[in-house]
C-alpha cells in the first residue's frame, strides 16, 4: 500500500515538488541560522578550548568569559602551584591594544602572553612558521584572519611587522587559532614581549593555567584552589560553558532563535497546507481505497511514507544546501569558526519532522471521516 | 414473507434486505431515502436495480456494501448481518467478499492498468510481484494484455471500465456491485462492457449486483428490481432457458 501511496505523490508533481521545496528551505533556513548561532556560541569559548596542555583556568572571581581581561595578583600563580593536586601552573597574559602595520593599516588586537619556557597555551597547530619562534624577542604568531584584515589582500607570509606602543613586532608564524568571538587580530607572543605592550599595567598575568595531576578529580582541585586562592578555578568545559553561556544569555541568540523558529512554522505549515490540500483532492481515490478494503491503519502508513519521502528528499537537499553554503562561507578568514555540526542538522530535521508529522495527522484525521460511499457519487 | 417473489432457493440467496429505511439529515432537513425495502440477490444470478435518478440505488447497494449503515431494518450478506459488525469489521469483511464497478470507473491516475487492477491484492497484503502477475493473467482474459502498462488517461472509456471489472473480478470476491457500469459509455461499448460482465463475474457462487438506469443494457440481467421513491415496486425474472424478462407481482413492502 505505501508503494501505491509513493506513486500517487509522485503523479502530482506539482505539489509533491512544492512540498520538497518547502521543507528543503526551511531546513535550509533553520540549519543556516542554528549553525551561525552554535558557531558564535561556539567562538565565545573558542580560546579556552585551544588550550590544550592545561586543563584548569584560574582567573579573578568575577571573570565569565575569556574576553573579560582581569589581571589576578601574581603571588596567586604560586598558590596555585602549591596546591595538593596540581601538577603545574602556569601564567597566561591577555591584552587588547591597537596595532599598526607598515602601510598604515590599524586595528585593535587581542594580544595574549604565553610563559617564556614552557610556551603553555600556545595554539597547537600552525599554518606557516613555527610556534617556538616567538622564543624570540618582539616576535608574534598571528591567526589567519588577523593576518587578512591587517594585510588584506596579501598571501600569508611570514616577515611582516607590526608597531604597538613604539615597538616594532615581527610576525613569525601564522597559526591555526580558532577565529575569536570578538573578530580581532589574535597575537600571540611571549608572556615577557606581551608584558612590554601592556602600557600602565604593574600585574601580567590575566588567567592561570594548570594542570591536575594524574588521577585526581580536576573539580576537587579547582575547589581546594578556590579555597586557597580566593580565586575562581574552573575545568576547561566549566569555563568554556560559564563563556557560551554569559554571551547566551545577551539576547542576540534569541533574535536566531525566533528566525529558527519563523522556518520552522513556515516550512511546517506550507509543507502540511499542501499536504492536506493534496488529500483533498485525491479525496475520491482514497475513498476508492476505502471501498475496496484499506484499512484506516494501512492508509495512515500510506500517508506516513508519503511524508516520510517528501521529508527525506527536502531534509538531503536543504541540509545539502546548507553545507555548501556554510562551507562557501569558511572561507572567509573571519568566519572560519561557522561550521554545521551534525547535531544542529539532525536536530532541525527532527523538529521539521515532527512539527510536519502533527500537519500530516490533520491530514490523516480528514481521510479517517472520509466517507466511503462518496464514491458512488 | 418472502420479500423477494423470484428468489427460488433460499440457500442461493447472497444478498437479503429486510425493512430496509434509510433517511439523511433531521428535522426539516430529513430526506427519506429509503422507505422499508426488501430485496435479495442470488448467487449465480445477475441482479439489476433499476429506476429513476434519485430513486435510492445508489444509496441501497452502498447499504449493500456497508459504507452506509440503515436507519432501520437488516442487511445480510451471505448470512452475516452487515449492520452487526464493526466499521473494521465491514472493511474487512468488503475486502474478502465484495468487488466494485463504478460508473467512473475511479481508477488510479497515478497506476498504471496492471497495477489498478491489482489494487485489492495489495490491499490484501498479498506481494507486489505476485499481485501483478495475477492483475496481469486477468487483464489478459478481459482482452487487455496488451495495454498493461498503460495509464487510465492513456486509455478509452471501455477499456477504463474493463481495468475496474479486472479490479473487482481479481480477488474472487463472492459479490460484485456495479454502480451504472455504462452509463458512461456509448452503446456499443456499453454492451461489450456488460457482455463480459455477465461472460465473466457470473458464476455459480457469485452474485453481481448492477445499478442502472441504461434500458439498453437490461436483457442482461437474470432478475431485475424496479426502484421508485425509495421502494422496490417491482420485479422482473428470467424463466430457465427463456430470452425474455417476465414481470412478477411484488408483494406490498414494509412501510
Amino acid at each position: 500500500m505505501n508503494w501505491i501511496g509513493l506513486l500517487m505523490l509522485r503523479n502530482d508533481r506539482a505539489k509533491f515538488g512544492a512540498m520538497i521545496v518547502a521543507v528543503a528551505l526551511a531546513v535550509f533556513l533553520m540549519q543556516n541560522q542554528a549553525a551561525i548561532l552554535s558557531s558564535i556560541l561556539l567562538m565565545t569559548a573558542s580560546q579556552i578550548r585551544d588550550v590544550e596542555d592545561a586543563n584548569l583556568w584560574v582567573t579573578e572571581p568575577d571573570v565569565e568569559c575569556f574576553d573579560q581581561a582581569k589581571p589576578v595578583r601574581d603571588i596567586a600563580l604560586h598558590q596555585v602551584r602549591g596546591t595538593p593536586g596540581v601538577a603545574w601552573a602556569m601564567p597566561l597574559l591577555k591584552i587588547d591594544t591597537i596595532a599598526r602595520t607598515r602601510g598604515g593599516k590599524l586595528s585593535t588586537v587581542s594580544v595574549l602572553g604565553v610563559e617564556d619556557s614552557s610556551l603553555v597555551g600556545l595554539p597547537r597547530r600552525m599554518r606557516l612558521g613555527s610556534a617556538e619562534a616567538i622564543r624570540e624577542r618582539d616576535t608574534v604568531l598571528i591567526d589567519p584572519g588577523g593576518f587578512s584584515l591587517l594585510f588584506p589582500g596579501e598571501p600569508p607570509s611570514l616577515g611582516k611587522t607590526l608597531r604597538i606602543h613604539n615597538r616594532t613586532l615581527k610576525v613569525v608564524g601564522i597559526s591555526d587559532a580558532s577565529p575569536p568571538f570578538t573578530g580581532l587580530p589574535l597575537l600571540h607572543t611571549s608572556r615577557t614581549t606581551a608584558a612590554q605592550l601592556n602600557v600602565g599595567e604593574e600585574r601580567s598575568t590575566t588567567f592561570i593555567l594548570a594542570r591536575s595531576v594524574a588521577g585526581a578529580d580536576p573539580i576537587e582541585v579547582c575547589r581546594r584552589i578556590a579555597g586557597r586562592t580566593r580565586l575562581r578555578a574552573r575545568t576547561t568545559d566549566g569555563f568554556a560553558r560559564d563563556a557560551m553561556w554569559f554571551y547566551g544569555s545577551q539576547g542576540v541568540p534569541m533574535l536566531f532563535m525566533v528566525t529558527i523558529a519563523i522556518g520552522l512554522v513556515v516550512g511546517a505549515a506550507i509543507t502540511g497546507q499542501t499536504f492536506l490540500m493534496f488529500v483533498k483532492e485525491n479525496a475520491r481515490p482514497i475513498a476508492m481505497l476505502k471501498v475496496v478494503g484499506t484499512t484506516h491503519a494501512q492508509l495512515g502508513w500510506m500517508m506516513a511514507a508519503q511524508a516520510g519521502l517528501i521529508l527525506f528528499l527536502g531534509s538531503c537537499m536543504g541540509s545539502g544546501l546548507a553545507a555548501v553554503v556554510c562551507e562557501a562561507v569558511r572561507q572567509q578568514p573571519f568566519l572560519r569558526g561557522l561550521y554545521l555540526p551534525s547535531w544542529v542538522a539532525l536536530s532541525t530535521c527532527l523538529s521539521l519532522a515532527v512539527v510536519t508529522g502533527g500537519a500530516v495527522f490533520l491530514s490523516f484525521r480528514q481521510v479517517q471521516r472520509l466517507e466511503p460511499a462518496s464514491v458512488f457519487r | 414473507m418472502n420479500p423477494d417473489p423470484t428468489t427460488q432457493d433460499h440457500k442461493r440467496i447472497a444478498v437479503r434486505c429486510t425493512g430496509v429505511t434509510k433517511h439523511f439529515g433531521e428535522g426539516e432537513a430529513r430526506t427519506e431515502v429509503l422507505r422499508g425495502v426488501e430485496f435479495t440477490a442470488d448467487l449465480g444470478k445477475l441482479t439489476f436495480i433499476v429506476g429513476p435518478s434519485g430513486c435510492g440505488k445508489t444509496t441501497l447497494i452502498s447499504l449493500i456494501a456497508g459504507l452506509l449503515s440503515p436507519s432501520a431494518g437488516t442487511v445480510e450478506v451471505f448470512g452475516r448481518a452487515t449492520t452487526d459488525l464493526s466499521p473494521g469489521e465491514q472493511t474487512l469483511f468488503r475486502r474478502h467478499n465484495l468487488g466494485f464497478v463504478f460508473q467512473q470507473y475511479n481508477l488510479l491516475a497515478a497506476l498504471n492498468a496492471v497495477q489498478n487492477a491489482a489494487v485489492p491484492l495489495l490491499t490484501a497484503g498479498i506481494p507486489r510481484r505476485e499481485a501483478l502477475r495475477r492483475a496481469g493473467e486477468v487483464l489478459d482474459r478481459l482482452g487487455l494484455g496488451k495495454r498493461l502498462d498503460a495509464y487510465p488517461r492513456e486509455l478509452s472509456g471501455g477499456q477504463q471500465q474493463r481495468v475496474a471489472l479486472a479490479r473487482a473480478l481479481i480477488h474472487e470476491p463472492r459479490l460484485i456491485i456495479c454502480d451504472e457500469p455504462t452509463a458512461a459509455l456509448d452503446h456499443t461499448t456499453g454492451e461489450a462492457v456488460m457482455s463480459l460482465l455477465a461472460s465473466t463475474a457470473v458464476h455459480p457462487d457469485r452474485a453481481v449486483v448492477v445499478v442502472t438506469h441504461d434500458t439498453r443494457v437490461f436483457h442482461f440481467a437474470d432478475r431485475i428490481a424496479h426502484m421508485d421513491d425509495g421502494r422496490i415496486v417491482s420485479w422482473e425474472a428470467r424463466e430457465p432457458g427463456a430470452d425474455s424478462l417476465h414481470p412478477v407481482p411484488s408483494p406490498p413492502s414494509t412501510p
